[in-house]
């Protein structure tokens, strides 16, 4: 969410403005996803709210009807705001945000914001600076949701893996995430968790494992299981996607899980193994096409809960339960996440970093060779030297 | 991709043969045979990564045994690019495995001078050799004199035994 939804609107913006703001704002806050034309986002809406509420429920009336008495427009957008932001949530200001992460201890972290760069940042910055010691007590969970996008490892050929064109024309961002894995697509739909722990205690399996088994607890009727890669399947179908990132005595499994996404729209965003005409030779990481489904669960909130339950119990404190806090982006935030957000939206990184590779054009029979992301032989002379994000443009095949 | 297969199919023996093998240079391959009489210091870290240092004042860098038996099989090795330099910690690659990115990082200051490239068509050298033909980068090192002072550098002793402490 951006800076002048909570700060600006205060400082006196034209009251014009101000109202203009307050109709985007409405549409961009997580609360009303869609105008309210799918019961999905309304039901979910109302759980949230009815979630969060603090007892005396002055605060979080959604109903802005209600408690209309404003001495003029701009108070009234400020109330709007007030309520639309602050309906409960312990929301951690960057400071917080920053004494928590670098603290001893365990905690749930969940991001109010749908920006993947912002949610991908937040998570490295919170991976990077847990402390690590011989008695790692620092263990901490991660939630967020991203906006449609499409997220490759960091250790993929992107136009291998991704039809590109398609993500511009269907409005999904490209991202390159900073562990490693196959390529996966990402949307409201879609609850992302992820599990910081020490490198010593690291395995593969162990975070999922918890999921079936905190699943199945609550749900016996499904049919929970772990594959031979270490995924979730729902009656043998993909449900959630793994990847691990292992750095400073530490190391993260991150997933995906599927819970209403709209699979329908997947569809020729990722690349099938083979398309005729090219041959590719390269050492990058390939992904493993799965069959995938939703989850049979009512609300990403749902998944979300049960996680945070069967976490507060597997590691059981004295006088208390693990805490769980909130990030807004418009608040959490500060100079090592936005240069991690900056570096994960450059070319540098998307385009002319990942592994080295061949590819063979049929057409033409054109032979590239592309070192971090420049093409370094080819049999078009003329395009030594160039990006092979620039020369793809010529070749639509290749997007 | 024989190999591989074979690999697997004889899982349970190769998981014994590792058990038993140490965290020793390779006697055959480059790190140790780049001076004809072997390096002059081998070193390791807590982060599971070796360092053969030489006469000429260059260090062959790696990851342990050890650690290349947790990751499993390799799939991609991210190798550094020449001339970089690096402060002692810093990340200098990756090796990716079973959908992990791990970082690896320098054991001391210095400029990267050569990258193993045998790790780009073959990554399951780090698996088979990792103390030999499956050494990562070839540095200058920044200090070759302190390499004996430098803290958090270990024996190969000292190392297999903060291995056997953790367990």
């Amino acid at each position: 969410m951006s800076l002048f939804a909570s700060r600006g609107l205060r400082l006196g913006l034209p009251l014009r403005l101000s109202l203009q703001c307050r109709r985007r704002l409405v549409q961009q806050t997580p609360f009303d996803l869609d105008e309210g034309e799918d019961e999905k986002y309304r039901s979910l809406n109302n759980m949230y709210v009815d979630m969060f509420t603090q007892k005396n429920g002055e605060k979080a009336s959604a109903n802005v009807g209600e408690a209309r008495n404003p001495v003029n427009e701009l108070d009234e957008v400020n109330q709007e705001i007030d309520q639309l932001y602050n309906v409960g949530y312990d929301s951690v200001t960057a400071l917080e945000l920053e004494n928590l992460v670098k603290s001893e201890g365990r905690f749930v972290l969940q991001s109010l914001s749908t920006d993947p760069y912002y949610n991908l940042a937040l998570e490295d910055y919170v991976f990077r600076h847990t402390p690590i010691n011989d008695n790692f007590s620092s263990h901490r969970l991660l939630f967020y949701k991203n906006d449609n996008c499409v997220v490759i490892g960091k250790n993929q050929t992107v136009w291998k893996e991704v039809f590109l064109n398609n993500l511009v024309h269907r409005g999904y961002e490209f991202i390159r995430r900073l562990s490693g894995g196959g390529a996966v697509v990402h949307d409201l739909g879609n609850v992302n968790y992820s599990f910081i722990t020490s490198r010593k205690e690291f395995d593969r399996e162990f975070f999922n494992k918890l999921i079936v088994k905190w699943l199945t607890n609550k749900y016996p009727e499904m049919a929970l299981h772990l594959n031979s890669r270490g995924d979730i399947t729902l009656n043998g179908d993909k449900v959630s996607g793994s990847a691990f990132k292992i750095a400073k005595g530490k190391a993260y499994h991150h997933g995906t899980m599927l819970i209403h996404s709209n699979l329908q729209n997947f569809k020729g965003l990722l690349k099938p193994d083979h398309i005729d005409g090219l041959t590719w030779s390269c050492n990058s990481v390939d992904s493993v096409r799965s069959k995938v489904t939703n989850m049979s669960l009512k609300s990403a909130q749902e998944f979300i809960d049960t996680c945070v339950a069967g976490f507060q119990n597997h590691f059981p404190l004295v006088n208390n339960m693990i805490p769980v806090y909130y990030c807004d982006q418009s608040v959490a935030i500060n100079d090592d996440i936005q240069n991690t957000m900056s570096k994960l939206k450059s070319d540098e990184w998307k385009y002319l970093s990942g592994p080295n590779f061949r590819v063979n054009i049929d057409e033409g029979n054109h032979d590239i060779s592309v070192q971090k992301g420049i093409i370094v032989d080819s049999t078009i002379p003329s395009t030594v030297g160039m990006s092979f994000e620039d020369f793809a443009q010529d070749f639509p095949q290749l997007l | 991709m024989f190999s591989r297969t074979l690999l697997r199919t004889i899982n349970p023996l190769r998981i014994s043969v590792r058990a038993q093998s140490s965290n020793a240079l390779s006697k055959a391959a480059l790190p140790f045979t780049y001076s004809p009489s072997g390096p002059s210091a081998v070193k390791y870290t807590t982060q599971h990564e070796w360092l053969a240092a030489h006469a000429d004042g260059t260090a062959f860098l790696g990851i342990t045994k050890y650690a290349s038996d947790a990751l499993g099989d390799a799939t991609y090795v991210e190798l550094p690019e020449k001339e970089t330099q690096l402060e002692a910690g810093e990340a200098y690659g990756s090796v990716e495995s079973v959908k992990s990115a791990s970082e690896v990082y320098q054991p001391v200051a210095g400029e990267i001078i050569e990258a193993n490239d045998k790790l780009e068509s073959q990554p399951q050298l780090i698996n088979s050799d990792p103390l030999g033909e499956g050494w990562i980068a070839r540095i200058k090192i920044a200090e070759p004199d302190s390499l004996e002072t430098q803290e958090g550098l270990l024996t190969l002793e000292q190392y297999e035994r903060s291995l056997k402490e953790d367990e």
